[in-house]
């Protein structure tokens, strides 16, 4: 059944906090509040190597592949969510 | 914005890292006496970081075969492979890696890094899948970026990661190249092959393997990972380096596909560079040949690797799960491991500092690597130093 873009939102707002908690709580992005408008880049300042780490748990949540390539254009957590909708089974 | 803009934060970069003492990019070497000692602004220093496995570099056979070979072929070939630059000494290394892997072909490039470019490059293509380590190095990001396929990741050696990805990819598997590495350059951890292999044909798809660092160093041959684990056989494409225990520079890839050959066609990494020189090539051969006839050499390089690795863990220090050449000291954060690589370095010890984004986890690690040249005497030296931070 194909989930709205809200609730994948907030379905990877959670994963995305829990994922800073347990591997980054000493970061100041742990500490911030995260909403589906954040980028993770210029808000959370994520690095290239933890949008990479974090992809991989959506992946496995979500049972999908994201190719390396497509990361370019996501920016905040609604991009993401659009882009995990298009990649799940219809 | 301009286009030099984008480097103010290079210089940031930079600048941050020269605040706790010498920048680690700029460490320059005033003189290299042998395989593990060197000198640093006018300091002897042990030389414990650089993948000098097999110390072969000041091997007196090796230095002569080099000298040999630019007195009688010149210093450079001027000119790529498929021009004027084709020796018949390349073409005898090429045989002599194939009958080393016990396959039928193999090719050689003039860096490691050019190496994976151009086997990746000629490999892949646009519709294809590559199924990466997510700590995989960059010469294997680059060449699979660079070959248009589409990129997926997988967890670091985690075989469950990869297996859930292929079953994801069902239908393309067919097109799919799985690229790992037999050991890993900055923790020294090694691939489960002999897992990996199992799926590879489970699911139909092809296996690349760089063995970069693990030539020399696993296996009963010393061919790497994939000898030790019993799937040498299995693995479509070995890639490898010159520039670790062979002590000189340049890479090659090695397989029993007959399609090795044609890469010499499409392969640009390949085509639109020079050679490797006439003395790289020699010494390398002779490198090579010492590799097989001196297994003494592997066991002198793990038994320093097992004091190494015991001594720094009897002093607490946080380490990779097992001994291996490769030995990275987890620090507690950037700075520690920027204080500490400078107290080493000011006590005549140099080892490799590795910072992220670079580093698997995001953590900053004190990277030694191990030589059969180094004496028990020199590794005693560097738990010492250790001891002291």
């Amino acid at each position: 059944m194909n989930k709205s873009i809200e609730t994948v939102g907030q379905n990877l707002v959670e994963i995305l906090t829990e994922y800073l908690k347990n591997n980054w709580a000493d970061s100041p992005s742990s500490k911030q509040t995260i909403t589906p408008a954040t980028n993770m880049v210029t808000e959370l300042q994520l690095d290239s190597f933890q949008v990479m780490e974090f992809m991989l748990e959506v992946e496995d949540h979500f049972d999908i592949v994201i190719d390396l390539e497509s990361l370019s254009d996501i920016q905040t957590i609604t991009d993401l969510a659009s882009f995990v909708i298009a990649a799940q089974p219809e | 914005m301009s286009l030099l803009d984008k480097f103010t934060a290079v210089q940031q970069l930079k600048s941050g890292l020269a605040d706790t003492g010498k920048d680690p990019t700029t460490v320059v070497f005033d003189n290299i006496h042998t395989a593990t000692r060197g000198v640093v602004e006018g300091r002897e220093t042990i030389l414990a970081g650089t993948n000098n496995y097999l110390g072969l570099t000041f091997d007196p056979d090796c230095v002569a075969a080099g000298v040999e070979a630019m007195q009688t072929h010149g210093t450079g070939t001027t000119g790529s492979r498929m021009a004027n630059g084709s020796y018949s000494t390349h073409g005898k290394l090429e045989a002599e890696l194939a009958d080393f892997y016990h396959c039928e072909n193999a090719m050689v490039f003039s860096t490691g890094y050019a190496a994976n470019l151009g086997v990746l490059t000629a490999l892949l293509g646009k519709g294809d899948v590559v199924l990466l380590d997510a700590d995989a190095h960059a010469s294997l990001y680059d060449g699979c970026r660079m070959s248009g396929a589409d990129i997926f990741r997988f967890k670091h050696n985690d075989v469950h990661s990869l297996e859930r990805r292929l079953e994801r990819l069902e239908g393309r598997t067919g097109s799919c190249l799985i690229v790992v590495e037999g050991v890993y350059s900055v923790l020294g951890d090694r691939a489960p092959l002999a897992q990996i292999v199992r799926l590879k044909e489970k699911f139909n798809a092809s296996l690349l393997v760089d063995e970069a660092h693990s030539l020399g160093v696993y296996g009963a041959s010393g061919c790497g990972v994939a000898e030790e684990q019993g799937v040498l056989n299995k693995v479509d494409f070995i890639v490898g380096t010159f520039s670790k225990s062979l002590g000189a520079m340049g890479g090659f890839c090695a397989s029993h596909h007959d399609v090795l050959g044609l890469f010499r066609y499409v392969s640009r990494p390949f085509m639109f560079t020079a050679s490797p020189s006439p003395a790289v090539v020699a010494t390398t051969r002779e490198a090579l040949h010492q590799l097989r006839t001196r297994p003494g050499l592997k066991d002198k390089l793990w038994s320093n690797a097992n004091q190494l690795y015991g001594g720094l863990r009897e002093l607490g220090f946080e380490l990779g799960p097992e001994a291996s050449p490769v030995i990275a000291v987890r620090c507690r954060n950037r700075e520690t491991a920027l204080a500490d690589w400078n107290k080493l370095l000011e006590a005549g010890v140099y080892v490799n500092m590795m910072l992220p984004p670079a580093t698997p986890g995001g953590a900053s690690f004190l990277r030694c690597s191990v030589s059969a040249a180094h004496t028990p005497e020199q590794i005693s030296k560097i738990i010492e130093e250790f001891a002291r931070l």
